[in-house]
């Protein structure tokens, strides 16, 4: 069987501009998948393309085994699509907007009763059903889009920062609701919020610039991250000069030099050294013996050490090719 | 056919839980009302023309303001990007829209069948001229409606949908006085078949033609086919 959701070799481009390039990765049944990427890395754009919303310039994207290019609508009975901004007609009530769209997306007559009070159960809305949407708080409005998503037993769920605008009690909600969902089917999330990829996703791709960094799963990204270690330092010392010095240092195979902007003359630095012991306390004799050393610290490869990583890196890699 | 239905009653339940629905018709009812006191109470004759011609002038002013909103609001809405990835085809979102649009319309039209009550109690009026007029009547709306609806598909902004529908039904309204300047008998004869006033005019003297019938029927298809090839082109 072929994955739910599939991407080979994707681009994208509006005009002169192209906002996904060669874009590949699979979502398999059974898979809750994060997006993740700064603003504007082409989350949404891709999330389109998967959705039916736009087609892609070059490349196949397929869903459930249908390819979008000319069997969307096929596709579209198997996607539930929650856009950034759901997508809702705020002089509805809510039930009187479910109703639409489960009649569009084919639930049978006698089971939308059924099927609405399903997704309303699961997205905690039972008792607001009759309230027009336009009254909605952000965090209700998010439920309604989620449960919009949720009509007629899709195969593929693709959401688009689910959760932003969520209190933390509904987000709580949320992801229990994406988590049974992603059991049995497929889930493709895109976010921005670090901690909930470790907690429900199995594996995270990671996008900026259009171009996919890395796919793997949190626990395997760190592992590749621990190969290579960062010391950050805070000195107060002329860049220059601390540069030279460092880079003197056996170990130290680049580093970064910003001044901290609330005090002059200070300046934190990025290491990235060779994953071997005894780096650290060369750095530590080689600075502070000419000037003031405030900080030294191995930095932890958290996911958001990680992500940042891997998109500060990203132009490096851009310009090689 | 189920994911059209489910558009027209979405349509039409939007149209009647905001104001803009109640408004078009009571403005047009009363207008109706004045015209229908003033040109058959004040002549005596139980003739419907004068009143029908001033009918249609209304429904182009009107028709945009409810045509306006429907693609347009479901593009500030962000809703067009539900019904694009639902499991429904561009024509199925032309049509249901349409058809929602087309049912205002006909309450419209019958609202008016009032004003016929002290015609019959009192007067002795030509019922297929009348009719005739009616059957007109709707047929330009719908044109109308189904030009309003593919500038409303052109623009994100409702007021500019409005604006240029009813520059262009004006247009189609009063085109057919430009044959009086033209000398060539092709270019004459151009601009009376496009004329809405003109086909209209049959209607209203009790001339069902069934090339009026088609003309209208013809403008409603071409407006409605560009739409739904936009929809289309515009994935």
């Amino acid at each position: 069987m072929s994955a739910a959701i599939s991407l080979e070799a994707v681009s994208k481009q509006y005009g002169p501009k192209t906002i996904v390039h060669d874009l590949s990765f699979q979502v398999e049944k059974g898979e809750i998948v994060g997006f993740l990427g700064p603003n504007g890395a082409g989350k949404t754009t891709t999330m389109r393309m998967i959705a039916g919303v736009s087609t892609a310039t070059s490349g196949r994207v397929s869903v459930a085994g249908y390819d979008m290019a000319n069997q969307n609508e096929q596709a579209a009975q198997k996607i539930g699509y929650l856009p950034e901004h759901p997508p809702l007609y705020d002089t509805l009530e809510i039930g009187q907007y479910l109703r639409f769209v489960a009649k569009v997306k084919g639930v049978p007559r006698g089971e939308i009763n059924r099927e609405i009070e399903r997704v309303c159960l699961a997205c905690r809305l039972e008792d607001v059903r009759r309230r027009e949407i336009y009254k909605l708080s952000k965090g209700y409005r998010q439920r309604v889009g989620l449960a919009q998503a949720l009509l007629g037993k899709p195969e593929v769920l693709l959401l688009d920062e689910p959760t932003a605008g969520l209190d933390p009690g509904q987000i709580q909600e949320t992801r229990e609701v994406i988590r049974k969902f992603g059991a049995e089917n497929a889930v493709l999330l895109s976010t921005h919020i670090l901690p909930e990829v470790t907690m429900i996703c199995q594996r995270v791709a990671i996008i900026n610039n259009g171009r996919l960094l890395a796919v793997d799963s949190p626990a395997n990204l760190q592992r590749a991250a621990e190969q290579s270690n960062q010391v950050a330092l805070t000195v107060r010392a002329p860049g220059a000069d601390l540069e030279k010095e460092l880079r003197a240092v056996n170990g130290v195979l680049g580093l970064v030099i910003h001044p901290v902007p609330s005090v002059e003359g200070v300046v934190s630095v990025n290491c990235q050294i060779e994953q071997r012991d005894g780096i650290e306390a060369a750095i530590a004799r080689v600075v502070a013996a000419r000037w003031d050393l405030y900080r030294l610290e191995r930095q932890q490869p958290t996911l958001e050490n990680i992500f940042l990583r891997y998109i500060q890196s990203a132009p490096q890699k851009a310009n090689e090719k | 056919m189920r994911g059209l239905l489910a558009v027209f009653q979405k349509e039409l339940l939007i149209y009647f839980r905001s104001p803009i629905a109640y408004f078009v018709v009571a403005v047009f009812l009363l207008g109706t009302g004045y015209f229908f006191l003033y040109d058959i109470f004040s002549t005596g004759n139980a003739i419907m023309n004068e009143t029908f011609r001033n009918m249609g002038i209304l429904l182009i002013t009107l028709i945009p303001l409810v045509s306006m909103r429907l693609f347009s609001s479901e593009y500030t809405g962000r809703t067009m990007e539900l019904l694009t990835t639902l499991p429904l085809k561009s024509w199925q979102v032309v049509l249901g829209k349409y058809f929602g649009a087309v049912a205002i319309l006909l309450l419209m039209t019958f609202g008016t069948a009032i004003n016929l009550v002290p015609m019959y109690l009192y007067g002795n009026p030509e019922t297929s001229t009348i009719l005739s007029g009616y059957l007109g009547f709707i047929l330009l709306g719908m044109a109308c409606l189904a030009i309003g609806q593919l500038f409303s598909a052109l623009t994100q902004n409702q007021i500019i949908a409005a604006l240029v529908t009813v520059s262009v039904l004006l247009a189609f309204w009063f085109i057919g006085h430009l044959k009086e300047f033209q000398s060539s008998d092709t270019l004459r004869d151009l601009f009376g078949y496009l004329s809405f006033a003109n086909h209209f005019g049959d209607f209203i003297r009790g001339l069902m033609r069934s090339e009026g019938v088609m003309y209208y029927l013809i403008v409603s298809a071409i407006a409605l086919t560009l739409n739904a090839g936009f929809l289309q082109w515009r994935r």
